[in-house]
């Protein structure tokens, strides 16, 4: 009898995560007449889109791909990370990965002033914050598969939120959501459920890395 | 804001229904970069709220930080979805049972929403 440690069989899991996720992407590639897709990762400012979009990105090429700031609108235009190139089954798929600009309904250059920021180059970054919205709204119409990430210590179920996931319906763009920030104090992942109980939620810790094996397993069977 | 308080003003379904989107999207936000909260007897769609936010993107400076918008409407359901969706097919038109409520983000505060309530306080600037 052979006994693999936890620790190791976590690490196996894992690996056999990261190449499902190849494969799910290998599959959308047989079925799309497109060259290449773009996953979009939408949601409000400071949910962790740019620490989940890195944690992808890292898994899937070895590189980061976003700065990541507790500053709100530190994305302030789309992040791409483009032509990731994932091979399978002798196969070659480029995918397109999208980390968006959180979107809000409002951007004061006194939210960055508070962060220590001087107050001309707040002024700048909030000027940035509102285009870096508009390029996000419009991707609405481009992206083939979305993930929308809140922080689970924040009430979900706001108009911005609400809007974004109602755009991705009115299209019938594919939607897995995600809860992050479960490491956290406070944390009520539930609360996300309650708010899109039409879509499956995935609970995790994008900073910590925890259960993203099972973000990957849940991409892999809802959104293909 | 006028002196004392914020605005806070009602717009009926038939001063509404009497315009097309674009009409009163513009309207909308001349109101509310003045100051006043709208409520709107009539709910709008995602994708017009999307409308709003890009909208209210492009025209933010230093004086006008942008919106808060609330609304009151079941279309979430999917009996109602589906009852929308037929809605729109026989009449046409947007199904607009509910209200939406907008204002200048400098004069909402506290907001809070659930799918029944919608609440927030009315700031008076500093």
């Amino acid at each position: 009898m052979v006994f693999i440690p936890t620790d190791r069989f976590l690490v196996l899991s894992g690996v056999n995560m990261i190449k499902r996720l190849k494969e799910f992407f290998s599959s959308l590639f047989n079925n799309s007449e497109k060259d290449d897709l773009s996953i979009g990762i939408y949601g409000p400012p400071n949910a962790g889109k740019s620490t989940l979009a890195n944690q992808i990105s890292l898994d899937l090429t070895g590189e980061e791909m976003a700065n990541v700031s507790e500053v709100p609108h530190e994305t302030r235009a789309v992040e791409r990370k483009e032509k990731v190139e994932i091979k399978s089954d002798g196969q070659t798929l480029d995918i397109n990965l999208l980390d968006m600009p959180g979107i809000s309904t409002n951007v004061d250059f006194k939210d960055f002033t508070e962060h220590g920021i001087e107050e001309e180059d707040a002024k700048g970054r909030a000027k940035e914050a509102t285009k870096g919205i508009v390029e996000a709204i419009k991707y609405l119409d481009d992206v083939d598969a979305c993930l929308v990430i809140f922080d689970s210590t924040e009430d979900p179920y706001t108009q911005v939120n609400v809007t974004i996931i109602g755009n991705l319906e009115a299209k019938d763009i594919p939607i897995l959501v995600v809860a992050n920030k479960i490491d956290k104090e406070g944390s009520e992942p539930d609360r996300v459920r309650d708010a899109f109980p039409q879509h499956p939620v995935v609970e995790i810790s994008a900073k910590e890395g925890e259960n993203i094996d099972k973000l990957y397993q849940e991409i892999v069977e809802r959104l293909s | 804001m006028g002196e004392e308080g914020v605005t806070i003003e009602f717009l009926s379904k038939e001063k509404l229904n009497a315009e097309e989107f674009e009409e009163k999207l513009e309207l909308v936000l001349e109101k509310v970069k003045d100051d006043a909260v709208l409520v709107l007897e009539e709910a709008w769609t995602p994708e017009e709220k999307r409308h709003l936010i890009k909208n209210s993107m492009e025209q933010i400076d230093e004086d006008f930080p942008g919106v808060e918008f609330m609304g009151l409407d079941s279309s979430t359901s999917r009996l109602e979805k589906a009852k929308n969706a037929i809605y729109r097919k026989i009449m046409k038109e947007e199904y607009r049972s509910g209200i939406t409520i907008v204002g200048n983000s400098r004069v909402m505060d506290k907001i809070k929403e659930e799918r029944d309530s919608v609440s927030f306080l009315a700031k008076m600037e500093d």
